[in-house]
């Protein structure tokens, strides 16, 4: 019972230390992001598309883009083949 | 003449062993019922089905396809007094091949580490970066590990490594529970996968209960992006890809650090989710990840687990036990992820709604869903989704590091 009780004790305290960690980690990563590398890459618009298409579709088409080609890829132009 | 042939015939079937042993009979129909649970009802079928078939095929007399204990392949100690153990090829040809499966990949502990590659690879740590501060419920949500292994222990009916893999059940978290297991005490293996496989089914409704005995409508009713509104974070993040690359690699550094028996679990669980954050560059190793190892994985596990549970093993009291003791766990996580949510409430300006307690233990992302559907269901307009998956995934971490500690000072 009384090593039940260890265990809890040390395992509480481990738990909060370890996501304390996170927390802090995550604030000191962020900052650091913030402060060094602030901004991706953004690539030049060079797309016009058609005023013809609905946008919420343009909009699919560009989210499906960025998610396959995991923000690389853009979408030039949309047209029916 | 007659008479021999139908006795040879009896002989021959395993309807002999049926009437002489009925603990199988009731077996096949546990088996049914996982099978039934897994299809019909759609409860965690990627699990409960392999878990289901492994039962069934564990259970037919004289098939030998159960897996056998741990003592049946000790082949006695050597002259420095460490326990000899029959090689792989042994086991194969005296037990069959799901022994051979189980010695080789649960047995090792290799399984568990590889789902979590997986699940890695499917976590996204956004949520819980732009909410950090909410990380921390997942912390209280491990309260119900620690007191069912108090619990567990005063009832006198476990050892102590008995009772912390039944406690992991809290932790809602099945490779960890599965891990945690195969280490402090294997023979338990079959039950308490299938409880924690089962209670992280019933999520949408233990969740729900422990929230209606614990909440009230108006604690229900804060809204996160109001009080946002009414206190902005102090840092934006500007670049969240970059800081989600570089999270993982220093997290998995700190933390294996200072609980190294948290690194097979934590360190594959982190690189899964580096994997996936670099993108592009690594999408075949992700693909592989979560397809093409992920599900092979869970398949062998499934099965050789259900496989653990024959009849001699699983119609046992502690099988009951660890049901009954299971459900607390699960039920007290949830219950101190709330409490602690209306302890911090008591003292801050920035109220936060005791929904992300609740979703502390681990279960991503289906504990946040059913938070979700209980904030809208007081408020249409009150999304908690992605504040909910801060404290859900944290709860990820933080039960990997109870098991950790458990693991530490039983094993």
């Amino acid at each position: 019972m009384g090593e039940a009780l260890f265990l809890m004790v040390v395992g509480m305290v481990m738990v909060f230390i370890i996501l304390l960690l996170v927390v802090v980690l995550g604030n000191v990563i962020i900052r650091f992001v913030n402060r060094f590398v602030p901004e991706e890459e953004v690539k030049a618009k060079t797309n016009q598309v058609a005023p013809t298409i609905d946008p919420k579709i343009y909009a699919a088409i560009c989210s499906a883009v960025s998610t396959v080609t995991a923000g690389k890829g853009s979408v030039v132009e949309v047209k029916k083949i | 003449m007659f008479e021999d042939l139908l006795s040879k015939l009896y002989e021959m079937t395993a309807i002999g062993d049926f009437v002489e042993t009925p603990g199988y009979l009731l077996m096949l129909l546990i088996a049914f019922a996982l099978l039934y649970l897994g299809i019909v009802k759609k409860y965690e079928p990627l699990l409960l089905i392999p878990i289901g078939f492994g039962v069934l095929l564990a259970n037919f007399p004289g098939a030998d396809l159960g897996v056998v204990p741990g003592s049946a392949i000790e082949l006695g100690e050597d002259a420095d007094g460490r326990m000899q153990y029959m090689n792989l090829f042994e086991i194969a040809h005296e037990y069959g091949i799901f022994n051979f499966l189980y010695y080789a990949l649960i047995k090792t502990g290799l399984l568990p580490p590889l789902i979590f590659l997986g699940v890695g690879a499917m976590t996204d740590f956004g949520p819980m970066l732009r909410n950090l501060k909410l990380a921390l419920f997942g912390g209280a949500a491990q309260f119900g590990i620690f007191t069912v292994l108090l619990i567990a222990m005063a009832s006198g009916a476990f050892s102590i490594k008995e009772a912390a893999s039944l406690a992991i059940i809290g932790g809602a978290d099945g490779p960890t529970a599965i891990y945690t297991t195969i280490k402090l005490a294997p023979d338990l293996l079959g039950p308490i996968a299938i409880a924690a496989y089962s209670y992280m089914a019933l999520v949408p409704v233990i969740i729900p209960l422990v929230v209606k005995l614990l909440c009230s409508e108006k604690e229900l009713k804060i809204n996160m992006r109001q009080q946002d509104k009414l206190f902005p974070p102090k840092h934006q993040i500007k670049n969240l890809r970059a800081v989600k690359i570089i999270f993982p690699i220093v997290l998995g550094t700190v933390v294996i650090i200072l609980v190294p028996s948290a690194g097979p679990l934590l360190g594959m669980l982190l690189l899964g989710n580096l994997l996936k954050e670099i993108g592009t560059d690594t999408q075949r190793l992700t693909t592989a990840a979560t397809d093409y190892i992920m599900n092979p994985a869970t398949i062998i596990l499934g099965l050789c687990v259900g496989a653990t549970m024959t009849a001699d093993v699983f119609l046992d009291i502690k099988t009951i036990g660890i049901i009954v003791g299971g459900f607390f766990a699960f039920a007290l996580s949830v219950a101190s992820g709330i409490c602690l949510v209306k302890l911090f409430n008591l003292f801050a300006k920035k109220k936060i709604n005791p929904l992300c307690g609740a979703t502390g233990l681990s279960a991503v992302p289906m504990a946040s869903r059913v938070a979700n559907e209980i904030s809208t269901k007081y408020d249409s307009q009150n999304h908690v989704l992605q504040y909910c998956m801060s404290s859900n995934v944290s709860g990820v971490i933080g039960s990997a590091v109870a098991a950790g500690v458990l693991i530490t000072f039983l094993a």
